[in-house]
This record gives structure tokens, sequence and C-alpha cells, in this order.
């Protein structure tokens, strides 16, 4: 096998891997503070994806508003996260987990024929902005600009997070959050604007990777469903609450797909679960987790 | 234990109510067919085409003096759910007749439904070959569509002729449908061509949202052309994921695409991503290209526009329309709205299209429905890309 | 705590009602006249009600008995239906052998998931569930040889059920009717072990490691051992109503195995009430009957669905069984004040 061959394969499973990071790292920053699984991030990211085509469609269909769409998407679905947050799940936080999840679950299913209802049952597509439509050609293979931004955009999110956690004032009540949320109200922190913020957060990182995967990929109903999934996997191999565990988490299972279909063709499907399986028999908490 | 009963019993009781009761005396045709999702691209125009057959057949007076009353499902491209919503619209809805599923996952399954229940099941577009054949043959199962023999068989003639191409790659989604299409394609170019070597095949899943390692694994392998069964809503995906990658740069644009995406809803749905210079087919080129035109399709199209109140029409309208017109003429002959007997009246039945006759054979219940075939190319008269030259390649004219 | 075990509290200590009627031998009496006084549509309902109502019991043994939270529990009844079915289409085994067949395979199954899963705790146990469910599931669309793949199962055969036209008022059932009939004994007599297992020494331990795992420990209980039990219990159980529900719908499909028809299931335990035995029926009967009408007039019966969980989680956590009961305790206290 040519090693051009090699890096390019190398290179798809990056770029899978970058798209589920930024998904993926909002569903982590959820579960690490407030303990609970959000099925609902993965309709979030589907309302990304159909917000920004929608700004795309009104400001006039040219590759030049691509970046002021996927800013509103990510805006916009931050205010619907800070809507859900604020009317529904805050009255959720005493019970028992299972209603949580089951809340998020529901949202998944209003929130998927609402967009179904708004947009169509059809196959919406967005344009790759023309500023980063062309390819290189590095080690003998063509790589799109769209795919090196993509691939750049993720370490750069996954540090930025880690200089936000950790030199921050909120990043330090984050993570006092994510060690024990009763002390952290007993001290007199505001934990319920905690909450609503991380959230906020966590749906914007959700819509705006829902936005920056158009180009690449078809709007389609059910896209929400497909992701969520694969954001668990990843979740869990990297370790829920672990932001550099969701990173590596999203590496190995990129790497795992783009390889794992030249060893065998049907063997991807069956593997991530299988991998994720492993994990949680023998290091439930994952690769970088904390045990809970 | 109770008392708690009761709401139950009170259900119970609810259900025994009979609900929706529709237009009375109206022949009811049951249409279960993608309508969301990646497949609805296809699945959505030809519940148009039906509906348009309907509205015209009941314009000029019904059936038999009866108005054709259509009810569609979305099956969501699922075997299963297509299954049921056809059990439903038997039993629950009391159709007379089903029409309809797209992909060759459903309509198989579909057709056991309509095989126990003893009702006709005209099918416009699955094409595995394996639906009309014994052991699944029944006398209630009909085929508009072509099937994945003849398909292989006008792919592999058209490839043959690029006598410079010495290694071919296929990529087909991995369900019935993709194996078959695949399976037939090398076959029949095997035979026609024992020097070409297949040196990659490809199997994505149908919905694949993600088929960059794919698409970088098979241009590691360097084929001199691409036999590619993906179709509507994925390969749209497949395009846009493919072309900034150099995959179509790669080939030269030597791609055969038998699966009808020389379609104008497809090529609506491509834009100026468009892969020109690919060869694809279609049942309907709707844009003719040449002389030609055959006066009924003139007047069908007109009337497609008008009823879909699109400009550009559909190529997958006619499969749908077609469905419904065959069946409409066995119930005719049949005399009865009785499966038995309208099944006996379409053995055989040669029935008028927009594009020409078709027969039913009354061995295999099939139609092996030609398909137009040509190069993909810009056209100034329209925004996006047309078949040039359109050539219908019935089986007969085809070695 | 938690406003269930408050109510399964209330419920076992009531006193009589003023009418002590036998409730579900009225209702299995009800549903046995199906197929003479109704049409094929109320027989096709009922079928799917009384099926979807022992695989939801059957989870109410994990979730609401046991307090396990399983997102997997599809893949029992998969299992089950795809046992049965082989057996059934491609081996040509009987009914009489496929149907306990199918129920041991899933109970063997869950023996061995079940192992890996109890080991967890709460949210990490849910993640493997789901993780064993979709392996199913991935087995399930690409083992063309065996479980026909993407194409499924289709055509498989009823039971021989010739035996019938011997008993006297059966003769004239079409072969769909007797097995209708045929289900709902099998499902009455599940559904009544069901209930002896809930309300037996086993079951009141399973209560006991619900509300305090670490209590029950301590007084000597192998937790780990009990919750294997109940998962294996459990799981069989959803293998027979998947066997059963194989041969109704004519065909096992692997979307059958879905993750999200396990959130359907776990959606009708709810619903109906998770903290009464008979919750779960009720739950399957009201969405099953739900689904047909509504499906009918819009194709967004999901959003339906959200509203209706959503409106019992903020509203009515108890269900639908838990709503009257809340209701009927408060007329009845109304009355003696």
């Amino acid at each position: 096998m040519a090693p051009s061959f090699l890096f390019s394969q190398f290179m798809g499973g990056l770029t899978t891997a970058m798209f589920l990071f930024l998904i993926a790292s909002g569903l982590s920053l959820v579960f690490g503070v407030m303990r609970v699984i959000n099925f609902a991030h993965g309709s979030f990211y589907m309302i990304g994806a159909y917000l920004a085509w929608q700004m795309v469609e009104w400001l006039h269909p040219s590759g030049e508003a691509f970046w002021p769409a996927a800013l509103f998407a990510a805006l916009g679905v931050g205010a619907l996260g800070a809507v859900v947050e604020r009317l529904f799940f805050r009255s959720l936080y005493g019970r028992e987990e299972l209603y949580q999840l089951l809340f998020t679950y529901g949202l998944v299913l209003i929130l998927g024929d609402a967009a179904k209802f708004i947009w169509g049952t059809g196959q919406l597509s967005v344009s790759t902005p023309p500023v980063l439509a062309g390819s290189v050609q590095i080690f003998g293979t063509t790589q799109p600009l769209y795919t090196l931004f993509i691939v750049a955009i993720g370490p750069a999110i996954a540090f930025g997070g880690w200089l936000a956690l950790n030199r921050t004032g909120v990043g330090r009540m984050v993570r006092a959050a994510q060690m024990d949320r009763e002390m952290l109200g007993a001290l007199g922190a505001n934990v319920g604007t905690l909450y609503t913020g991380m959230f906020v957060v966590s749906a914007f990182l959700a819509g705006l990777s829902g936005a920056l995967v158009t180009p690449v990929q078809g709007i389609v109903p059910g896209m929400d469903v497909l992701i969520i999934v694969q954001a668990f996997i990843v979740v869990v191999i990297g370790g829920m609450g672990s932001l550099w565990g969701t990173f590596w988490g999203s590496v190995i299972y990129g790497e795992v797909l783009s390889f794992g279909i030249l060893i065998f063709p049907g063997f991807s499907l069956f593997s991530v679960f299988a991998l994720m399986a492993v994990i949680l028999i023998i290091r439930p908490w994952g690769l970088f987790g904390r045990p809970l | 234990m109770r008392f708690r009963h009761l709401p139950s019993f009170i259900l119970a009781a609810a259900a025994s109510v009979p609900f929706g009761a529709s237009a009375a005396d109206s022949i009811k045709i049951g249409f279960p067919i993608p309508l969301s999702g990646p497949t609805a691209t296809y699945g959505v125009p030809i519940l148009k085409g039906a509906e348009m057959a309907v509205a015209e057949i009941n314009a000029k007076g019904g059936v038999l003096g009866r108005k054709l009353e259509l009810m569609s499902r979305d099956s969501k491209a699922n075997a299963d759910e297509a299954v049921r919503l056809a059990r439903e619209l038997i039993i629950k809805n009391s159709v007379d007749f089903l029409a309809g599923t797209l992909t060759s996952a459903e309509a198989p399954a579909v057709s056991t439904v309509a095989k126990e229940n003893k009702i006709v099941f005209v099918a416009p577009t699955a094409k595995l070959t394996e639906l009309t054949q014994p052991p699944n043959l029944h006398p209630y199962i009909f085929r508009i569509a072509s099937n994945t023999d003849v398909e292989g068989t006008a792919g592999a003639s058209l490839m043959a002729k690029w006598t410079d191409v010495k290694t071919v790659a296929t990529i087909a989604p991995d369900y019935a449908y993709g194996r078959d299409s695949i399976g037939s394609f090398v076959d029949k170019i095997k035979k026609l061509r024992p020097d070409i070597q297949i040196v990659d095949q490809e199997w994505p899943k149908l919905g694949e949202a993600d088929f960059t390692p794919f698409i970088t694994a098979q241009m590691g392998k360097k084929p001199d052309a691409v036999y590619c069964s993906l179709f509507a809503g994925d390969f749209v995906t497949f395009t846009k994921e493919a072309t900034p990658l150099g995959y179509y740069k790669a080939i030269k644009n030597r791609m055969l695409d038998p699966a009808e995406v020389g379609t104008v809803d497809e090529a609506q749905a491509l834009g100026d991503n468009y892969p020109y210079g690919i060869i694809a087919d279609a049942y309907d080129p709707v844009v003719w290209g040449g002389p030609g035109e055959p006066a009924e399709h003139q007047a069908f199209e007109k009337n497609l526009k008008a009823s879909m109140k699109s400009e550009y029409g559909s190529g997958w309208a006619i499969v749908g329309y077609e469905a419904i017109e065959a069946l409409a003429d066995g119930i005719k002959k049949a005399g009865n709205t009785k499966s038995d007997d309208v099944a006996q009246a379409l053995l055989g039945l040669t029935f008028d299209t927009p594009v020409g006759k078709r027969t039913f054979s009354a061995t295999t219940h099939e139609t092996l429905s030609p398909e137009y075939w040509g190069t993909m190319v810009k056209d100034a008269a329209y925004p996006f890309a047309v078949i040039q030259n359109p050539v219908s390649l019935p089986p007969s004219t085809i070695n | 705590m938690g406003p269930v075990r408050a109510a399964i509290v209330t419920a076992s200590d009531r006193a009589a009602l003023p009418r002590r009627l036998p409730w579900t031998l009225i209702v299995f009496l009800i549903l046995a006249t199906v197929p003479w006084l109704g049409s094929r549509y109320n027989v096709f309902l009922a079928e799917q009600i009384i099926i979807d109502a022992l695989f939801a019991v059957s989870l109410n043994l994990l979730l609401g008995t046991t307090g396990l939270v399983s997102f997997g529990h599809v893949a029992y009844f998969g299992v089950g239906a795809y046992v049965c079915g082989i057996l059934m289409k491609t081996y040509g085994v009987p009914f009489t052998l496929a149907f306990p067949a199918a129920g041991l395979g899933t109970a063997a199954f869950a023996l061995i998931s079940g192992y890996f899963c109890v080991r967890l705790i709460k949210l990490y146990f849910a993640m493997l569930t789901l993780a064993f469910s979709q392996i199913v599931w991935a087995i399930c669309y690409k083992w063309n040889d065996v479980t026909g793949g993407d194409q499924g199962l289709p055509e498989i055969p009823y039971p021989h059920l010739d035996w019938m036209s011997a008993v006297p008022g059966l003769t004239d059932l079409s072969i769909g009717d007797r097995f209708y009939l045929l289900s709902l004994v099998l499902i009455a007599v599940s559904l009544a072990v069901l209930h002896r297992i809930v309300r037996s020494p086993f079951g009141r331990v399973l209560t006991a490691i619900r509300d305090n795992p670490e209590r029950a420990g301590f007084i000597g209980v192998n937790v780990r051992a009990y919750q294997l039990a109940a998962f294996v219990v459990a799981g069989a159980f959803a293998g027979l109503a998947g066997a059963l529900y194989g041969i109704f719908s004519r065909g096992v499909f692997a979307d059958y195995v879905f993750w999200s028809k396990s959130a359907e299931v776990m959606i009708m335990t709810i619903l109906g009430g998770m903290g009464y035995f008979w919750g779960p029926p009720v739950g399957a009967a009201a969405l099953v009957w739900l689904n047909q009408e509504i499906t009918d007039y819009t194709e967004y019966w999901s959003f339906v669905l959200g509203a209706i969980l959503l409106l019992l989680l903020f509203a009515f956590p108890g269900g639908i069984v838990g709503g009257i009961d809340t209701l009927w305790t408060r007329l009845r206290n109304t009355r003696r004040a």
C-alpha cells in the first residue's frame, strides 16, 4: 500500500474525527457538569444544519453567506438550548435521572418532526464557501481546503476549551461542579446559572458543528438519530466529562472506521458498537475519564 | 388490580369503533413509498406521478364508474415499515390493491404481504431480478421497472465501448439492489471484455452520511473507470464529498451510473455540482435532446409540469403514472376489482405509456422497461445537467 | 425516594374496594371474544396490544420492580423473534418447539449480556445495554445467510393450528384469528407467571434492591445475582413476545431491533404507569390505539409521541394508572370526609 494512500485514509479518518469531536464535546460537557446524557444533542446538531441552510437561502444563495449563516445557526441553537433548559429542564433536576433522559428523548421526537414540518422531508444542500472551495496537494494526495479547515478547528476548540476550563474563573467553577456540585452550591456559587450556561455552550457547539457539516453532507431528516449514537460511542470511549478524552475518542473512532473498511467492508457497522461494549466492560469511565 | 383495568376495557371497546371511513365505493390503492430521508428524492415524484394518473382517470369518470383513491404512506425506505404499512392498509383501510415501494428491500417484503392477502401489487421501481422469479413469483406481483439483468447488460455494453479502460472499480449501496446491480454488471462485462479487471469494490450502507473512507480507498486503487449504483440523496452526498477529493478528476469522469441519476430530479438536486460527463440513465429523460419526441410524451410533460407545479417536471413521475395506468387497464379488462381476476387480466396485458407501449410478460409479470441512456452535459437552456441524445436501450437491442 | 415508590406502597396497602370485580378475568374474556365480535382490524389491533403488553411488562420487571434502566431491551425481543422465525422458516421446526426455544435462547443471551451489564452502575449499565442492542442489530442486519440481512425473513409460517377445528366454536375461524387466540392464552399465562414472580419473595428482594442497593447488600443479599436473575427472566419473556410478533407480522426484519424501539416500549411502560404491574399493558393499549388513530390523519406521529412523553414527565409521572389511582383515592377521601 502506497504511503500516499495510507495518508489519504488517515486524513479521511481525521476529518470524520474532528466533525465528531465538535459535536461530542458539547455532549461530554453537559454530562460532566450535569450528569445527564442529552439525547437531543443530535437534534441540536440537525437544527444547526437546517438553520445554516435557511440563512444561506435568505442572505443570498452564494458562498459568502456561509460564515454569518454558520454563526447565526450556532447562536440560534444556543438560544433554543437556553429556552429548553430554563423552561423545562430546570424542573426536572431534582427528579430521577430516568426522567431527565426521557425528557431529552421527547425533545428528539418533537424537534425531529418540527424540522420536517418547517423544512420538508427532502435532502437539502449547501455549497462550500468559495474561500475554502479549492484543494491542495499533500504527499501526492488531494486534500480539500475545507477538510483541512475542519481538521484544524478541532484541536483549536479542544485547546480553547482546555484554556477556558483551566485558566478562567468560570472554568474553575465548571471543574468544581464536575467534582462536587452540592458543595459548590453550598459555597454560594450560582449553580443554576452555571447549568444554564453549560447547556447553552453545549447547544451552541452542536449547532455550530451542524452548520459546518453542511458543505460536506446532505441535510436530511434522520441525521439527528444517526449522529447521536456516534457521539455516544465517542464519549464512552474517551470518557464522559473529559474534553481530551472526547478528542482522542473521536480520533480513535474516525480512524477505526476509515481503516476498518479496508480490512473488512461490513465491519464498520459492528466494530464501533463492539468497541463501545469492550470499553464499558473493561474500563467504563473511558480512556481519560474519572470513575463516577 | 381491580379498578385499574377499567382503562384498558374502555380502550378495547374504543378500538372496535371503525374509524376513517373514506369516500364510499371508491377503488382504494395503498401506496407505501419513501417520502422522507435520502431516497425521498425519488419517492416523492413517483407519488406525484401516481397522483396525476389518479386525477386524470377520475376526471374521465374513473374505472368501471368508480373513482380511484390513492392512500399513500411514508415507508422511509425500510422493509419492516413498508410491510407494517402494507398490512395496515389492507386490514385497516381495506385497500383493493397495492402499488408503490421504492427499494429492492421494501418490494420483496411487501410482495409477500400481497401474496398472503391475495392482493395485486404493482411495483414501479424495484429492480431486483428475484422479485419476479421463482420461488418469489406469485400471481399477484407485477413490476413496471426494469430489472438488474437488463440494467447490467445495458451498462456493460456501454462501458465495453471504452476500449482504453482496462481497470474498473465499483461502488454500490450494501443491500440487495446494490449487490445484484454490481453482480449483474460484473458478470456481463467479463463476457464482453475479458481483458477488464475489477480492481476495487466498495459497499457503503444505504443512507450513508460519510462516504470519504470509501472514496479515498477507491482512489488508492487507481481505476480507469467506475460503475456506480449509488442513487438519490446518497449520490448527491457522495458527489459532494468526492469532487473536492479529486475523485472524478482521477477517473476523468468515466463513470456509469445505472440507478437513474440522469433524471431531472437528481440533476436538480445536484445543481452545478453535477459531475458532467458521466453516463447515466432515466426512465424518462424529460428533456428530449434530439428530434422524434412522441406526441404523448410532450402532452405528458406539459400536464406533469402543471400538476407538480414545477417548471421542469420529473424523470421519475412516469413510473408512478404507469403503475396506476396499468392497474386501471387491468381492472377494466377484468370487469371487476377482485384481485384474482385483475391478476389474470394483467398477464400479457399491453398498456400505453407516454414513451411507448409496455407489456406485462405472462410468465415473469415484468415489463422489462428499457431506459434512456446518455452522457450528462450542461445545457444552456436548463440550470441543471441533461442527458445528451438519450438513447433507449431495450433488452432486445443489446447483446 | 420519588413518587414511584410511594405509589407502590399505597397500592399494595389498599383497603378493599366497594366492589371486588375480577377485572383481569373480565378483560381476558372480552379479548377472547374479539374474533367473533370484532372485525379483522380489531383482531389485528388486539394482537398488537397484547404482544406489546407482554413486552412492556417484561421491561417493567427491570425498570419498575428492580430499578434497572435498560435501553437495550428490544435486543431480546429481536433475538426471540429471529430464533423462532429461523427455526420455523428455515428449519421447519414446529411452533411447539420453536416457541420455548426462543425463550430459552433469549434467556441464554440475556445471561451472557446481563452478566456484563449488571456489574456496572446506572448510567454505564444503560449505555452497555444500548451497545449490546446495537451489536445485535448490526449482526441481524449483516448476517445475510442466517438472518436474511437487510432483506429480513419474510413469510414466517403460522404454527399448525388445524387441531383447533376439532374444538367446537373454533372451526370457522381463519388462521389469523386462531393464532390470535393461541397468543392470547400464551400471553395470559406468561403475564400470570410474571405476576407471581413480582409478588413472590424474589420479587420483594428486587424491590428492596431498587430502593436501596447498598442496604440490600448489607443485609446479605447478593445484589448482582438477583439483578442478573431479573435480567434473564425479563429477557426471556421479551423473547417470547418477540417470537409471537414475528409470526403475527408475517416476517422478521433487522429494524425491529433498532434502539428507537427500546425507547418506544419504555414510553409505553411509563405511560401506563411503571409503579403498577398492570400499568404497562394499559400503556401498550393506549399507545397502539393512539398510533393507529393518529397516523391515519397525520405523518407527525413522532411529535405527538414526544408531546405525550413530555406531558407524562411533567404532569403525570405515575402514568395513566397512576393518575386514575390518585383520582380514585381523592374521590374516596372526599366521600369519607
